[in-house]
């Protein structure tokens, strides 16, 4: 190994030894497993009935000497039933980022072991990369068990197998997924390093958790007409396309403020993105990977170019030896 | 500049509107135990920071082996071991595990070999499997000496190290100083606010007030000059005002 990666892996390793048996990191992880998979599995098993009722009445059919082709096969999409683990990934996957992000810097200042590594022959650089390289695996191991056991227990209970192009989804979505936490896990990591209490530091990653997360992707989807309605309100008065968009047209500011609202949210980005992949929004259920990815290459690169954002952001300052410590 | 191990030239540090240290010159040789005695606050910390390249100085500068802390930090910190005050270390990992941290970090070619050598030294290798967080402050403090001389550094900054240990931690501290000078030639520079400490452990001393040096000689001159123990704290009231305490870290 080279000299200038050493000191990384060595980071790296170390802070990952450390967070695995740390009880509060691993209880918030079996949390989100959890969680993710509880939503998953009542719409499996509703999946699996259905698939079962399919599969009677097609028996049925044949046993009476019927022919069954004649009853359309209806088209189930397992992916969709990962609405909830992507809503529980938004909410804390962004909160296991941040709690990981100020124990890497916190943990450090506290037990003064930052001044001890920053009195070894190591760059400021090294440090950092090595804490983000840490952060990053983990969170991207954590949701890597999300999506794995989503996936086995899809395949498990609904019936319904997985393609490939269905795991395919699932990868892309894991990578954007890894992406999403490791930015909380910057904006924790950066302001528990910069602020002078680490405390206030927690704080303020969860006042702006609380606007991105909750707060901003929720007032643009209040704003939203079309959600005033189960369905939709245009879908319900049956309005066709060409009228929407001319009904939208006359609310063109309302519009752009209220989409401007949503779209200054890393949260909404990365739903749309992953609701677009996993067809889980109508629009997009049975659509070839291909053309999505390119439409929503802009939500896509949003969250990516967040987190390189708050990377050099965090290469960019020096520590200060006042930081060396908690107080 | 003399040619000392460690040499400090005119060193100022400033935070806000309070002056930290004030042109601090002095110079340790090698294989010297040096005291840095000093009430609370009196910039002691505040010159470790600089001297072990954790702080940049806001004048002034020093040169470590030859090295100089502002120009070639990383080199300093080749030569350099550090123990701060209350040092915990890594709780959830095992003695061994925080030590080859240490090591890679150092950039040690054979660092499991390096561990057991360190800790066999100070007679500690019973403590290598158990987890630092079940440890007393005396063994922590072994631990954090442990990381400290893996690299077998020529100078070793220690900050109050016997802060917060009993009388049997205090000896024990004291014979491993005493050993590390002799057995690897190590120049131990040690920040403290003990005169008894200064007076069993060190060959010099220095003694800083409100970030300034008032008092820099060797120890056995010092004694010959100004009598036993109870002297030399006569000495230092007399040379350090009591006001404006606890100004500076």
């Amino acid at each position: 190994m080279s000299d200038h990666k050493a000191p990384i892996s060595a980071i790296a390793r170390k802070d990952i030894s450390d967070a695995k048996r740390d009880r509060f990191i691993l209880t918030i992880t079996i949390f989100l497993v959890l969680a993710a998979l509880a939503s998953l599995l009542t719409g499996a098993i509703a999946m699996a009935t259905d698939v079962a009722t399919y599969n009677d009445a097609k028996a049925t059919l044949l046993a009476l000497g019927k022919n069954a082709d004649t009853f359309a096969k209806p088209e189930f999409y397992p992916l969709r039933l990962l609405r909830g683990a992507i809503e529980q990934i938004e909410i804390i996957g962004a909160v296991l980022g941040i709690l990981t992000g100020f124990r890497a810097a916190a943990s450090e200042r506290g037990r003064q072991t930052l001044a001890l590594i920053m009195t070894r022959p190591v760059k400021q650089w090294q440090f950092l990369a090595g804490k983000l390289g840490a952060g990053a695996a983990l969170l991207s191991a954590g949701l890597g068990v999300v999506f794995l056991l989503a996936a086995l227990l899809l395949a498990a209970t609904s019936g319904i197998g997985l393609s490939g192009n269905d795991l395919l989804r699932i990868l892309i979505v894991w990578i954007t997924s890894s992406f999403y936490a490791t930015s909380f896990f910057l904006l924790a990591f950066i302001s528990t390093l910069w602020m002078k209490r680490p405390a206030n530091a927690l704080l303020f990653s969860f006042i702006v958790w609380l606007l991105l997360v909750l707060v901003a992707p929720q007032i643009g989807d209040t704003l939203d007409p079309d959600n005033q309605v189960a369905g939709g309100v245009f879908k319900q008065l049956q309005v066709p396309k060409a009228e929407q968009n001319k009904i939208k047209a006359s609310y063109a500011t309302f519009e752009t403020v209220r989409n401007d609202i949503e779209v200054s949210s890393i949260t909404k980005h990365y739903e749309r993105f992953t609701f677009a992949v996993l067809g889980i929004k109508d629009t997009y259920t049975g659509q070839p990977l291909g053309p999505i990815l390119i439409e929503k290459s802009g939500d896509f690169f949003w969250i990516i170019f967040a987190t390189i954002g708050l990377t050099g952001l965090m290469f960019s300052r020096r520590l200060k030896s006042n930081r060396l410590t908690k107080e | 500049m003399t040619d000392g191990l460690i040499e400090i030239q005119n060193l100022s540090q400033r935070f806000g509107k309070v002056q930290a240290v004030r042109g601090l010159t002095l110079s340790v040789n090698r294989g010297e135990v040096f005291g840095f005695l000093g009430h609370n606050g009196a910039g002691k910390t505040t010159t470790v920071h600089m001297l072990t390249t954790l702080a940049p100085p806001s004048g002034g500068t020093a040169r470590i082996a030859g090295h100089d802390i502002t120009k070639d930090p990383l080199s300093v910190r080749r030569v350099i071991g550090y123990v701060p005050e209350n040092v915990r270390l890594y709780d959830t990992l095992t003695t061994r595990e925080n030590l080859m941290f240490f090591a890679r970090l150092s950039g040690i070619s054979a660092p499991e070999r390096r561990v057991n050598e360190t800790l066999e030294f100070l007679d500690s290798s019973h403590l290598i499997d158990r987890r630092v967080g079940e440890f007393s402050k005396g063994m922590r403090q072994r631990v954090g000496l442990a990381q400290a001389i893996l690299h077998r550094p020529e100078v070793l900054f220690l900050d109050e190290p016997t802060s917060g240990l009993d009388p049997m931690g205090i000896k024990m501290l004291r014979d491993l100083i005493k050993r590390l000078n002799n057995d690897f030639g190590m120049t131990i520079f040690m920040n403290t606010h003990l005169i008894s400490e200064i007076a069993k452990t060190c060959t010099s001393i220095g003694v800083l007030s409100q970030g300034t040096l008032v008092y820099h000689d060797t120890m056995e001159s010092a004694v010959r000059k100004y009598g036993d123990d109870t002297s030399l704290e006569e000495l230092y009231l007399s040379i350090t005002p009591v006001t404006g305490q606890g100004e500076a870290a």
